[in-house]
């Protein structure tokens, strides 16, 4: 199999005259063992590879993937990429960036976890599954029981000189749990990602979802109220992937993002800063370098409550007159998008204890369902279904189910009081406990 | 694509240590897409992919694996891979490979590859006129074209060998409006399992239009009441709920697991007397159709409820044989880079006897949905969440104000046996559904319905 570097090279050498291609050629193996009543439900083996190619002709823009290509087929991809140019309306922007220069990031592959057996990763799995079904009597099911992990590899080049490459590694632990008491039964779940299984604690995945499922038993429709809010990192990275959404530049160009003219303006609370660091080794979207080859970097998007400026990619940057900010994201099937690499909130001083204090009276949400289809990206506007429980005297009491909470993003950032010091990761979103002011529950 | 002595020779190496059957699935997928946004054509994209999968089923287990490569050595590997979960089994037979004729063939009459690509730019750009010229408050469109053919293959180790050409088509518009400060969405994208023929019989302009006025409606807006009352769901809306909270519970894995509302229940009333609902892949054209599914059981339509009675689950292989039944042709995969699992094909509820003047006209007070965001359900507990992006207020049986953020909450049972009037004006909504990481073109489908009683979460009085 020839190597993805040659690929894009091959790529690249195929440009005719003034036209700028670009190559992004990614591989990935994986495994996924699914555990269901102490057997291995599901064992799959994954392994994939492909290149997308884009051409730039008079700014006008051309697109073609294929998937497993020989170095052939990648000049076939070459050419329909050019032919696809031909009918796209030209864009001044469209350009490919210059060769900078890219720092290595260490730490993203380990070869422990890349030279892991089956035989060591079946256990994981089943180990989970059993801890999951006998920690707590009320917990006897699950409902998914996933341990995974992927090594992978991305290569990029350009006419514009760009030549760059790198591998990691990665692992997760998905466990969803069941508990029953007579004819109710409550869902809980837990998630965990690393780089390394060393580093992974899948044990604490499986009692987290317990914990999570039986703590809802008896939950039951509050009084609709208006009370401090309480948002768990569960609940809380629902909210901020529509915020992540708000704040790319591309959002802002094409008139969706409700941040477009508030630069330099307070749009949040004091307390809430949020950054995206594609360099930030504990977040798992880590990379030396962003979909176009553009060195990653660290972006300070809203510096207490102020909003400094949005995330870019080179099309993004060079319409608005900017840089890039490494924010190109893709998969060998699709054009460099606009989008976070590790999105972050800084967390604050107060652990979760002493929010719980500050949120007496007031409701712990643990679940939020609906943020992808009940908030509106544009004008910040959402109503989604909660799940939780009472916050009182200082400590968790009966949970509540069916309730919704319905406000706008901005009034929900103006409205943090506080955020915790227990910050934790989802896929490429990191978050604490957030403590909101007060918003309304609805219930009965 | 593929020989039957060297699919047969996969077969048997992946039967190699046993197992109940093994399965080679292979797949070549060749699309075009074009997409139009603030009034540029953005990009044009082909691309390519193919790749086989194998899956050797063992009991309520299975293990598989897959690879972009087609070769022998590269399908060998898979093979053995795939094997490697089962212990202790001697090698399993391999019977011949028999045709199976599909019970039903989805055609293209015109073949969408057989369009010049400029024809198809020519539509996106149709659809950003048609948005654009309805109203000055039309600030952004955003069209999408795209169209697809996925050639499958399959073969197992019980003789099965199907083929099935699959062309899938859809254009998509969503509109922004904006006036004095407010913006609104609207969105529309109709969708068939057909070739170019889908597009004279669903115009572009046609398609921009229902979502331009879905955007402009909304700039009317006021926020939606919060609290316990009537839902009267326009034709596809009920179907869209019926998929969520009803149709991902019945699926048999979901079932198999104890994590539905639904398990031991076959055979009581669990919906309202006058709602009957099908999940049915012979549906010509229709974009979740199939002439097979991605285990080569012939599509069907499989009744799941009847006047209000719980009669079935949604069947893949390997479930349908953990419980002795024959699958109901409900294994589907996104692509060769998964196995298959229970999935909906489209999922229908159908006609009653009312019709949407006589339901509206008998409804004091309530909400009237005419478009649904897309949903959240849990299916251990049936509660589930729906958001709204076009709706209005029922007052004294008439149509009037729209309302924003309201979303519809409640649980699967209790809200289908609220249903107290059902229409005749059946229509379908096409939609992408993911589970376990994996989307699959379904069709959600229903007539006028109302919902007597059913929560609706809102910020307004």
């Amino acid at each position: 199999m020839p190597e993805l570097a040659d690929l894009c090279a091959t790529a690249v050498e195929a440009a005719e005259g003034e036209e700028q291609v670009e190559a992004y050629a990614e591989e990935r193996t994986s495994t996924e063992v699914e555990a269901h009543r102490g057997e291995v439900e599901g064992l799959s083996f994954s392994g994939s590879r492909g290149v997308g190619v884009r051409v730039i002709v008079g700014g006008r823009l051309g697109f073609a993937y294929a998937a497993d290509p020989t170095e052939d087929e990648v000049r076939a991809t070459v050419a329909r990429a050019r032919e696809n140019a031909a009918l796209a309306t030209p864009d001044e922007h469209n350009v490919l960036p210059a060769a900078g220069p890219i720092e290595p990031l260490d730490g993203l592959f380990f070869e422990s976890l890349a030279a892991l057996t089956t035989a060591e990763k079946v256990p994981v799995a089943l180990e989970m599954e059993r801890v999951a079904t006998t920690a707590d009597p009320r917990v006897a099911k699950t409902d998914a029981v996933r341990y995974g992990d992927a090594v992978g590899s991305v290569a990029i080049a350009s006419t514009a000189g760009v030549r760059a490459e790198y591998r990691g590694t990665g692992c997760w632990a998905v466990v969803v749990t069941l508990a029953e008491r007579g004819d109710e039964t409550q869902t809980g779940h837990s998630f965990k990602i690393a780089r390394r299984l060393e580093d992974l604690d899948p044990t604490s995945v499986a009692l987290e979802a317990v914990e999570r499922s039986a703590r809802m038993l008896g939950a039951t429709k509050p009084e609709t109220a208006r009370v401090p809010v309480l948002l768990d990192p569960f609940a809380a990275s629902s909210f901020l992937g529509v915020l992540a959404g708000a704040l790319s530049a591309e959002a802002v160009q094409k008139g969706r993002s409700l941040f477009a003219s508030l630069v330099g303006e307070r749009v949040g609370s004091e307390a809430f800063t949020l950054v995206d660091d594609g360099r930030l080794l504990e977040g798992p979207g880590a990379e030396p370098f962003d979909g176009e080859g553009v060195a990653s970097g660290r972006t300070e998007l809203l510096t207490a409550g102020t909003l400094n400026g949005f995330l870019h990619n080179t099309y993004t940057a060079h319409r608005g007159g900017t840089r890039s900010t490494g924010n190109a994201t893709r998969g060998y099937r699709s054009t460099p998008g606009v989008g976070s690499t590790n999105l972050f909130v800084q967390p604050g001083e107060r652990s979760f204890e002493e929010l719980l204090r500050q949120a007496d009276g007031g409701v712990l949400v643990q679940d939020v369902s609906g943020v992808h289809s009940g908030a509106n990206p544009i004008s910040g506007e959402f109503s989604v279904g909660a799940t939780g429980l009472r916050i009182a005297g200082g400590a968790l009491g009966e949970p509540l189910r069916e309730m919704t909470i319905a406000s706008t993003v901005p009034e929900m950032l103006r409205a943090i009081a506080a955020v915790g010091s227990d910050l934790r990761w989802f896929s490429s979103i990191g978050v604490p406990s957030i403590l909101v002011g007060e918003m309304t529950l609805a219930g009965i | 694509m593929l020989d039957r002595d060297l699919a047969a020779e996969v077969l048997r190496a992946a039967r190699a240590r046993g197992g109940d059957f093994a399965e080679l699935f292979v797949e070549e997928r060749i699309g075009l897409s074009v997409r139009l946004d603030d009034g540029r054509i953005e990009e044009v994209t082909t691309g390519q992919d193919r790749g086989a999968g194998v899956r050797v089923g063992h009991g309520a287990s299975y293990g598989y694996a897959y690879s972009n490569r087609l070769d022998r050595d590269a399908l060998l590997q898979v093979a053995e891979a795939a094997a490697a979960s089962i212990t202790g089994g001697g090698p399993g037979t391999v019977v011949d490979l028999r045709t199976l004729e599909p019970p039903v063939v989805h055609e293209a009459t015109r073949e969408a590859a057989g369009v010049a690509v400029a024809d198809k730019v020519a539509w996106v750009r149709e659809a950003d006129d048609a948005a654009r010229s309805l109203s000055p408050e039309v600030r952004q469109v955003a069209s999408t074209y795209g169209d697809s053919v996925q050639r499958v293959l399959i073969a197992t180790s019980d003789g099965r060998w199907a083929h099935e050409l699959r062309p899938r088509i859809r254009l998509t518009v969503s509109v922004v409006a904006g006036r004095d400060g407010v913006i609104q969405t609207g969105f529309h994208g109709p969708a068939g399992l057909a070739g170019a023929e889908f597009m004279e019989a669903n115009p572009p302009a046609r398609t921009a239009e229902v979502a331009a006025r879905r955007a402009v409606a909304m700039l009317d807006s006021v926020p939606a009441p919060a609290g316990e009352m009537t839902a009267v769901l326009a034709p596809g809306m009920g179907g869209v709920l019926f998929h969520e909270a009803v149709g991902h519970p019945l699926e048999a894995d979901a079932v198999h697991k104890e994590a539905s509302v639904y398990r031991g229940r076959i055979g009581e009333v669990l919906a309202s007397p006058i709602l009957s609902g099908v999940d049915d892949a012979t549906v010509p054209g229709a974009w979740g159709s199939f002439s097979f599914d991605d285990e080569a059981t012939p599509a069907q339509r499989t009744i799941l409820f009847a006047d209000g009675v719980l009669r079935g689950w949604l069947y893949d292989r390997i479930r349908a044989g953990t419980d002795g039944v024959e699958s109901s042709g409900n294994g589907r995969r996104q692509s060769y880079a998964h196995p298959p699992i229970p999935r909906m094909s489209n999922t229908y509820i159908l006609n009653g006897a009312s019709s949407p003047a006589e339901i509206l006209a008998g409804t004091e007070r309530g909400v009237f949905v005419t478009s649904l965001a897309g949903g959240q359900t849990n299916p251990a507990t049936g509660d589930f969440v729906f958001g709204c992006s076009e709706a209005y207020l029922i007052e004294r049986g008439e149509v009037t104000t729209p309302v924003r953020g309201a979303n519809l909450i409640g649980r699967a049972i209790e809200v289908m046996s609220n249903v107290d009037a059902i229409a005749a004006d059946f229509d379908i909504w096409p939609g992408v559904c993911g589970k376990d990481g994996q989307g699959v073109a379904v069709g959600s489908g229903s007539p006028t319905l109302r919902i007597s009683r059913i929560t609706i979460g809102g910020t307004g009085a």
